[in-house]
């Protein structure tokens, strides 16, 4: 089976005021389909340049991008999706209105889109909040209805940015179940970028580990097991041990960079 | 009513009575000449004198400043979407329009009224000049501070440039674009009053500069607090409306 | 670099445009770039209009004044409105239902008042700079941050130390902008004035100009009103830094 998603050696240097920084190096990696890959790292590390990069947003310095065997220039709605940490909804537009966003861009006629979204309404456990508008709905609401706005397009691969990262630690694990849920039962390809090794642990198949920056894979570890996962289990603790042990040094490397 | 919102309101009403009545009493007892300062009643009466051609010139004078109101709306959102979102034009051309918008434009009036004379264009024109630039830069600044997520996420999703303006940043500067329509009015409507002043030969401009001019103090302060009235029910309905479209904000 | 060369490169072009059309319609009405300079020349040399210098200082005398009055009565009755909270909700809607008045409609009353002479501007200005600087006190009291006040008071300072000490510096950035507003309003409300009718000071020389048709000499006016006006400005400005600078 050949992988979805490509990265070869690709590098990023963005110019700053205080001269030009080097946001990825030389960094590799491949998602097969249907996989949920965890991109985990310390801050600075470059991994939402990398997501970026994935979804067409950001190009690259030298190297390749390839997405089903197609090169990444821009946006393509058609196969990839991206939610952002903060959540992007629109403010005067209602959750349902949010969630057809997508539909609506790519000519979706009014009846066809409505119920295509009020119909994901339901496993978002948005049924009763069509109507609202974000304002009037919790930060874990705002980033269901974020996901129920990539989930709609119906693309092959979700793209994810901390979109957990702004909530409360109950809040976030909630979503983490619900999410993998979802992932399960549409059998999309995810890739989640994250601080929480609780997170990378519990809902990838693989987890990448990034280096401070400028940006390069250190490792990937490989998660096979069965979901849901015990997480006090002796082998989900040996993993977890190994994992803040390649996080910990990078983590600190950034830190001293400050 | 809470026991405060009662002496506000007791407060408010003993201040105005107190003052018509203080004014009355000082008019009458003849401290002040009545050429300069008309008692109360007298201007009561000056209403009624007045009245058909006050409310004739006060419809001319809304007449002119609907026409300047609707022009300065419409280019200064233009101008302001055109130039606000494409980064070099702002760029460049910012200092240029913060030098044109605080430049104050009575100074310019004598020279237009030299090309267009007296009378409705140069009214209208001058009217349209004084509402166009704060809202050219109300709205410039308001594209600039379209939170930038929003604009990614619509590109992650596939939105062309057309979409990009057309369901996103329109959207997205409502507000901006009601509080400009809030202030231009007010600008637009100072901007003919000027003009009729100065170069008027209808409008509450040229009713106002004649009375004062015919030294008709009570005729004048009668229609001074009817433009003024009118003023602020303006701007109160606008507020109404404003709050009205306002629902999602919160 | 390359933004400033493209400003100036602008601004050139619409000098040349302007230059190109003026003299093509009819140069006496539209006043090409090339007939502005000899004609501030004139006026700078005291020639067109003799009587220059003491104009501008009448017109600058009128600002000072009124900007004066329009401070301490702003600073007062704006106090009075964010101190007490009565007062506030009494008058504060009436102060900010009289500022959505385009101000002008006051000036008739007050020409017929005050005559034409320096008073009737010099009031004119000074309603003009009243109110931004009401609002401003009013505005900066209201957003004094309470918990500060209540520090305040915990280490036992009475309500004169509480407001000299806490709440002055507290407002100052809201303050001095109000200020800085109130100073440019104060400018336009004395110019409109001497414009809309006055014997003397910069307004009257430049309709004289605009009634003979002294076009050239109109716009050279108009050019010193103006470096006057961003004098002025400027120097609010500086003092605006450096208050906000203390302040911070």
């Amino acid at each position: 089976m050949s992988d979805l998603i490509v990265v070869e050696r690709v590098g990023k240097r963005y110019q700053t005021t205080s001269g030009p920084v080097e946001a990825l190096h030389d960094v590799s990696l491949a998602v097969g389909a249907g996989e949920f890959c965890t991109v985990i790292g310390p801050s600075g590390c470059g991994k939402s340049t990398l997501l970026g990069m994935l979804g067409g947003l950001v190009a690259a310095d030298g190297g390749r991008v390839l997405v089903d065997g197609r090169p990444v220039t821009a946006p393509d709605p058609r196969r990839v999706a991206t939610v952002f940490q903060e959540a992007g909804l629109f403010p005067w537009r209602t959750a349902l209105e949010n969630v057809e966003f997508g539909l609506e861009l790519q000519g979706v006629p009014r009846g066809q889109r409505r119920a295509r979204a009020s119909e994901l309404l339901g496993p978002l456990g948005l049924r009763d909040f069509a109507a609202k508008y974000p304002r009037e709905l919790s930060g874990g609401m705002r980033q269901r209805v974020a996901i129920g706005r990539a989930l709609a397009i119906d693309t092959q691969i979700i793209l994810m940015d901390e979109p957990f990262g702004a909530l409360d630690e109950q809040t976030r694990m909630l979503m983490g179940e619900w999410l993998l849920d979802i992932w399960r039962r549409t059998r999309k390809t995810v890739v989640f970028v994250t601080h929480s090794l609780h997170e990378a642990l519990a809902l990838s198949t693989r987890v990448v580990v990034m280096t401070a920056r400028p940006g390069r894979i250190k490792s990937v570890l490989e998660l096979p097991m069965p979901h849901p996962r015990a997480m006090e289990s002796a082998e989900m603790t040996a993993l977890r041990a190994r994992l803040w042990g390649e996080i910990r040094d990078e983590s600190l490397r950034a830190m001293g960079e400050r | 009513m809470s026991a405060e919102t009662l002496r506000v309101r007791l407060l408010q009403a003993a201040s105005v009575l107190a003052l018509l009545a203080a004014w009355e009493g000082v008019a009458r007892a003849g401290w002040v000449d009545p050429l300069f300062v008309p008692a109360p009643s007298a201007v009561a009466r000056a209403f009624a004198r007045i009245g058909p051609s006050a409310l004739a010139g006060l419809g001319d004078t809304l007449f002119k400043t609907a026409v300047a109101y609707v022009l300065s709306v419409v280019l200064g959102v233009l101008f302001g979407v055109a130039i606000g979102s494409v980064r070099a034009l702002r760029e460049v051309l910012s200092p240029f329009v913060v030098a044109v918008y605080g430049m104050p434009k009575i100074l310019v009036l004598p020279w237009i009224v030299l090309i267009l004379g007296f009378g409705t264009a140069p009214a209208i024109v001058y009217g349209t000049i004084h509402g166009f630039f704060p809202i050219l830069v109300l709205v410039m600044g308001g594209v600039r501070d379209v939170d930038r997520t929003l604009v990614t996420v619509a590109r992650a999703f596939g939105a062309s440039t057309w979409q990009l303006y057309w369901k996103v940043l329109l959207p997205a500067i409502v507000p901006t674009v009601l509080a400009g329509m809030r202030l231009g009015i007010v600008f637009c409507l100072l901007g003919v009053l000027i003009v009729e002043m100065f170069a008027g030969v209808r409008g509450m401009g040229h009713v106002l500069g004649s009375l004062a001019n015919g030294f008709q103090a009570p005729e004048l302060f009668a229609a001074t607090a009817l433009v003024s009235a009118s003023s602020i029910a303006i701007v109160l309905a606008l507020d109404t409306l404003n709050d009205r479209l306002s629902h999602w904000r919160g | 670099m390359r933004v400033l060369a493209l400003r100036a490169a602008i601004l050139a072009l619409l000098l040349l445009a302007w230059e190109a059309a003026a003299r093509a319609a009819n140069p006496l009405l539209y006043v090409p770039p090339s007939a502005v300079l000899p004609a501030l020349g004139r006026l700078l040399a005291l020639d067109s209009y003799p009587d220059l210098v003491p104009s501008l200082l009448l017109t600058l005398r009128e600002i000072a004044v009124a900007y004066g009055l329009a401070i301490a009565a702003g600073l007062g009755g704006g106090a009075a409105l964010g101190l007490n909270r009565v007062i506030g909700r009494a008058y504060g809607p009436i102060v900010g239902a009289l500022y959505a008045v385009p101000a002008v409609v006051w000036y008739p009353s007050l020409m017929l008042f005050f005559g034409l002479d320096a008073a009737s501007k010099i009031a004119f200005g000074f309603l003009l700079g009243f109110f931004p600087i009401t609002l401003a006190v009013l505005a900066g009291i209201r957003q004094v941050n309470p918990h500060m006040l209540a520090v305040a008071r915990a280490f036992g300072a009475g309500p004169r130390t509480v407001f000299v000490k806490v709440m002055i510096p507290a407002m100052m950035f809201t303050l001095v902008g109000g200020l800085r507003t109130g100073l440019a309003l104060s400018v336009i409300g004395v110019i409109v004035g001497e414009i809309l009718g006055s014997k003397s000071g910069m307004g009257s020389l430049i309709n004289h100009a605009y009634g003979l048709f002294r076009t050239s000499d109109y716009v050279a006016l108009v050019l010193v009103t103006l470096a006057l006006i961003v004098g002025s400005d400027a120097i609010a400005s500086v003092v605006e830094h450096r208050a906000q600078r203390w302040s911070e």
